[in-house]
């Protein structure tokens, strides 16, 4: 699986694509704190971290639509499948370098609260929980993507599938449905949005039980990618 | 050995679906050289992959050395070399990355070896994507062949090469078959009355002839006509 880990791994590194992606990741990324201090004069991480998810609905279609739809496309499917090793091998090995690419994104990013540690108090545990929630978020992000990614030879039918499924996912955990919801509905289908759990360690809240729904969502949509790979008729 | 037992092989709802391979039967034994001939959607492909244990049958039992592919695929994959229709590659990697790769996922060793055997030293440096038809096929051919593998199965290998790249594939199969099962899909006659020691003719999904090779200049095609036609 190493093997397939460091093939993935270095397709990214070999193309501008990964380049392209990250940079702009950070890019984005940045401006959405240096405009909360500047702009807004509020020196917080907050803002920052509740904004992400919505570079991640962006930009995590964006690197993860090729995975496997590129595959499909020119049936190198077929040369990694003919080959001794698993679809769990291959659909694992590929979700592991994606989110090696995000962690390295993530953590490019954090240059942003050390340079906020010189202009006011930081209290580094409730960020370094925060962004270990965004590398949660991100991850599932990329196994539902890859899902997506899986249905079709077509990467651009995979961006937007995937956008507009982690688009749903974003908006159901905002006020929006409220206005169409009975609250007894809402508050039991919150459990399930990825907002309500990643608030928690935006609060600098380690919950096993959002970290448990963000594994159990990432096992789930790999899973569904596996079964996917394997129905080849 | 590769025996395939009443293989069938429909894709679609059991009603209105198509059947790719219809019952299929034949053994294939070491140190032979099948030529796998069909018209074009006859079920080669299909077979083939079935026999790799890519595709599932419908019906009936494949063993490939005594073992059933759906249920030993990864280790029985260890000791099949497989050369695709079409030969998709990735065509991004260089030559000598993509046999590394191959070769690492396979745990096998002898790249030089493989390399020196296809004729592939010149082009080690380059891209995949920079390479001729002829050479991408090497290739590809190079990567099937990588951890000495007991079965070689190989789909129009020489498709869309110029006569003297085909010369030289065909050659180079001529040269493994000796300790190997070899099955090689092809629609050019002269290639199988060339390089195969067995025929197999398949035609809508059924194996319309199973037996040695006929012998003299245009004895393959003659039959192979005859046969379609029927």
């Amino acid at each position: 699986m190493l093997n397939l880990y460091k093939k993935e791994l270095q397709y990214y590194l070999n193309s501008p694509i990964g380049y392209i992606i990250v940079i702009l990741f950070v890019v984005f990324a940045n401006f959405l704190f240096m405009k909360d201090i500047f702009v807004v004069g509020s020196a917080s991480m907050r803002p920052f971290f509740t904004l992400i998810p919505w570079l991640f609905l962006v930009f995590i279609p964006a690197l993860t639509m090729r995975i496997i739809s590129e595959e499909r496309r020119t049936n190198t499917i077929e040369v990694l499948l003919t080959l001794p090793v698993s679809e769990t091998q291959v659909v694992l090995s590929k979700f592991f370098a994606l989110a090696t690419i995000m962690g390295v994104a993530l953590v490019l990013t954090m240059g942003m609260p050390v340079s906020l540690f010189f202009l006011t108090k930081l209290y580094f545990p409730e960020v370094f929980i925060a962004y270990l929630g965004s590398f949660l978020m991100s991850s599932s992000f990329i196994a539902i993507s890859m899902f997506f990614s899986s249905l079709t030879k077509n990467q651009v039918v995979a961006f937007l599938a995937s956008i507009i499924a982690l688009f749903f996912l974003l908006v159901s955990g905002t006020d929006f449905l409220g206005t169409v919801l009975p609250r007894v509905i809402l508050d039991f289908l919150t459990y399930f949005v990825p907002q309500y759990h990643f608030q928690n360690f935006v609060k600098g809240v380690f919950d096993m039980r959002s970290v448990m729904y963000f594994v159990s969502l990432i096992s789930i949509f790999l899973f569904l990618t596996i079964v996917n790979l394997e129905k080849r008729d | 050995m590769i025996s395939l037992s009443s293989v069938t092989k429909r894709f679609g709802p059991p009603t209105g679906g198509v059947t790719a391979v219809n019952t299929v039967n034949f053994k294939a034994q070491t140190g032979e050289i099948i030529g796998f001939l069909g018209p074009n959607g006859a079920g080669k492909t299909t077979t083939m992959r079935l026999i790799l244990g890519y595709l599932y049958p419908t019906e009936g039992k494949i063993l490939v050395n005594d073992s059933d592919p759906l249920e030993n695929r990864i280790e029985l994959l260890k000791q099949v070399g497989y050369l695709p229709e079409n030969n998709p590659l990735y065509q991004e990697m260089g030559v000598s990355e993509y046999l590394n790769f191959i070769s690492a996922v396979k745990g096998a060793d002898g790249i030089s070896e493989v390399v020196s055997h296809v004729g592939l030293q010149e082009v080690l440096s380059k891209k995949i994507e920079e390479l001729s038809r002829g050479f991408k096929q090497r290739v590809g051919l190079a990567a099937a062949l990588l951890g000495n593998p007991d079965i070689l199965i190989l789909d129009e290998p020489t498709s869309g090469l110029d006569p003297l790249e085909q010369e030289k594939i065909k050659n180079l199969i001529k040269g493994l078959a000796k300790k190997k099962t070899v099955i090689f899909s092809t629609h050019i006659l002269s290639e199988v009355e060339d390089v195969a020691t067995k025929l197999i003719i398949i035609n809508k999904g059924k194996i319309v002839y199973d037996g040695a090779k006929p012998k003299g200049s245009g004895a393959v095609g003659k039959l192979f006509k005859k046969l379609i036609k029927e």
